[in-house]
C-alpha cells in the first residue's frame, strides 16, 4: 500500500510541476492550437497544390508536366525538416511572415507532392475500359473524366488522402526547427524549465496518439460508408 | 456505310493488321471470326478509333475518320460499341448508365432520355432493373444493359467485341437473342465472335481473319459449308 501511495505521490508531484505550477500546461495548449492551425492550413494548401500538379501531369501536352514531375521528385526525395528550414532561412528569409504561416506554406508544399501522387494513382486505378466505354458513347475526354472517371477515383483517393493528413499532423512536430512553439516544442519547453523529461514528453506523445487515433477511427468509418454504396 | 481501305496497325514493331480492305453496307450484319491473335478485336476497335490506325483510311458515310481526328466525338456518336467486359459504370444506376450520354452528348432532356431508356430496357427485358446498380446484375444482364446503353445514342452502326466471351455458358443465349433481335430490325452491325452457330444464323457475311488480314470472306453458307482456303478449313474443323 505504501508503495502504491508513494508512486501516486511521485506522479502527482511530477504532474503538478510539469503542468499546474505557473500554468505550464498553457505551453501544451498554445502549442496544440498552433499544431492544429499548421496542419489544417497545410492540408488545404496541399490539396490545392496536389490538384494542380495532378491536372498538369495528366494533360501530357502541357510543357508544365515536366515541371510537375521535377517538383514531385524533389519534394519526395528530400526530408521535410530540410525543406522547412530552407523555406524559412533561405527562401523567405527576408520576408517578414509569422512563423505559423511559414510552416503552413512549407508543409503545404511538401504535402502537395504526396497529394498529387495520391490523386494520380487513384485515377489510374480506374479500369481503362471505363474510359473506352465513355469515349465510345461520344463523351469527350473532359466529360469522361468528370462523369465517369473522377467519381470512381474519389473512392480510391479519399481514404489515402485521410492517411496523408494523419502523416501531416505528425510531421508538423518538426516545426520547432524554425522556433515555432508547436505542441512538441511546448513539451520541450516544459522539460527545459522543470528538468523533468518523462512527464511532458510522454504527455505530448499521448496527445498526438489521441488525435491520430480519432482521425483514423473517423476515416475508417467514412471508408465503410464509401464502400457500402458499391 | 463503312469503307476500310488498306488498314494497317502496329503495336510497337508488331504488325497486327496488315492491310484490311472491306466495305460494310447499311443494314448488313457482318461477323468476324478467326483464331485468337488474328487481329479481329483490333480491327473492330479501329472502326471507332479506340485504336488509332497506323496507316490506311476508314470512311463512315463517306467521311474519313482518320482525317477528322478533331471531330472524333462527333463520329463516335454514330458508332455504338459493346465490350467483352461490359464496362458498365459501376457508380451509376442502370438507368443513369443509359441516359448519361444522351443527356450529356445529345443534349436530350431528362424525361425524354429516361423514357427512351425505359423503352430500350423493355427491349432487352430488364425494365425491373432500372434502379439497381450494375454490381447487382448477372453477367448476361450487364451485357444486355450495355447493349441498351449503346443503342440509346441511336447509332447508325453497332460494334460488338466478343460480347459473350466473358459470360457463363447459361447466359450466352439471352445476350445473343438480344443481338439477333437488333439484326432483324435492320441495324448495321459488326460482331467479333466465337459463337459459330450464332454467326451462321445471324450474319449476312462472314469475315475470316488470320494473321492480320481478311483471309477469306463470304456468305455464312459458303464459309461454313464450303470453305475454299486451307487455314479457313483448318480453323473451322477445330471449332465446329
Amino acid at each position: 500500500m505504501d508503495f502504491i501511495y508513494s508512486i501516486y505521490r511521485l506522479l502527482s508531484d511530477k504532474i503538478y510541476f510539469a503542468f499546474i505550477k505557473e500554468d505550464r500546461y498553457m505551453y501544451l495548449v498554445d502549442g496544440w492550437i498552433i499544431s492544429i492551425q499548421v496542419t489544417v492550413f497545410a492540408a488545404l494548401l496541399g490539396i490545392a497544390i496536389g490538384l494542380l500538379l495532378a491536372v498538369v501531369k495528366f494533360s501530357r501536352k502541357s510543357p508544365f508536366a515536366q515541371i510537375a514531375d521535377w517538383y514531385i521528385s524533389i519534394i519526395r526525395g528530400t526530408p521535410v525538416v530540410v525543406q522547412l528550414t530552407i523555406i524559412y532561412y533561405v527562401i523567405l528569409a527576408d520576408v517578414n511572415l509569422p512563423r505559423t504561416i511559414v510552416a503552413s506554406i512549407a508543409f503545404g508544399i511538401n504535402s502537395g507532392a504526396y497529394v498529387a501522387e495520391i490523386i494520380r494513382s487513384g485515377i489510374q486505378a480506374v479500369d481503362k475500359g471505363q474510359t473506352e466505354a465513355g469515349r465510345s458513347l461520344g463523351l469527350s475526354e473532359g466529360k469522361t473524366m468528370r462523369y465517369i472517371i473522377i467519381p470512381q477515383a474519389i473512392k480510391n483517393i479519399l481514404p489515402a488522402l485521410g492517411n496523408e493528413f494523419i502523416v501531416l499532423l505528425k510531421e508538423t512536430s518538426v516545426s520547432g526547427y524554425i522556433a515555432l512553439n508547436d505542441l512538441t516544442k511546448g513539451g520541450t519547453l516544459i522539460r527545459s524549465v522543470t528538468y523533468d523529461a518523462f512527464t511532458p514528453l510522454l504527455t505530448v506523445a499521448y496527445i498526438y496518439f489521441l488525435m491520430t487515433a480519432m482521425l483514423s477511427a473517423a476515416l475508417s468509418k467514412f471508408e465503410r460508408r464509401l464502400r457500402s454504396s458499391d | 456505310m463503312i469503307k476500310v481501305i488498306d488498314l494497317h496497325k502496329y503495336f510497337g514493331d508488331l504488325e497486327v493488321l496488315k492491310g484490311i480492305n472491306t466495305e460494310i453496307k447499311k443494314g448488313e450484319v457482318v461477323c468476324v471470326i478467326g483464331p485468337s491473335g488474328s487481329g479481329k478485336s483490333t480491327f473492330l476497335r479501329c472502326l471507332n478509333l479506340l485504336e488509332i490506325p497506323t496507316k490506311g483510311e476508314i470512311l463512315i458515310n463517306g467521311v474519313s475518320l482518320t482525317d477528322n481526328m478533331k471531330n472524333l466525338d462527333e463520329l463516335r456518336k454514330n458508332v455504338g460499341m459493346v465490350f467483352q467486359q461490359f464496362n458498365l459504370f459501376p457508380h451509376m444506376k442502370v438507368i443513369d448508365n443509359i441516359t448519361l450520354a444522351p443527356i450529356k452528348v445529345l443534349k436530350m432532356n431528362k424525361e425524354e432520355a429516361v423514357s427512351r431508356a425505359m423503352e430500350l430496357l423493355g427491349k432487352v427485358g430488364l425494365t425491373d432493373k432500372a434502379n439497381v446498380y450494375p454490381s447487382k446484375l448477372s453477367g448476361g444482364q450487364k451485357q444486355r444493359v450495355a447493349i441498351a446503353r449503346a443503342m440509346a445514342m441511336n447509332p447508325d452502326i453497332m460494334l460488338f467485341d466478343e460480347p459473350t466471351s466473358a459470360l457463363d455458358p447459361e447466359m450466352v443465349g439471352e445476350v445473343l437473342e438480344v443481338i439477333k433481335a437488333l439484326a432483324y430490325e435492320g441495324m448495321t452491325m459488326v460482331i467479333v465472335t466465337h459463337e459459330m452457330g450464332f454467326a451462321r444464323e445471324v450474319s449476312d457475311r462472314i469475315l475470316f481473319m488470320d494473321e492480320g488480314i481478311i483471309y477469306e470472306e463470304g456468305k455464312p453458307s459458303e464459309i461454313f459449308n464450303n470453305p475454299q482456303r486451307p487455314r479457313t478449313k483448318e480453323f473451322l474443323s477445330k471449332v465446329l
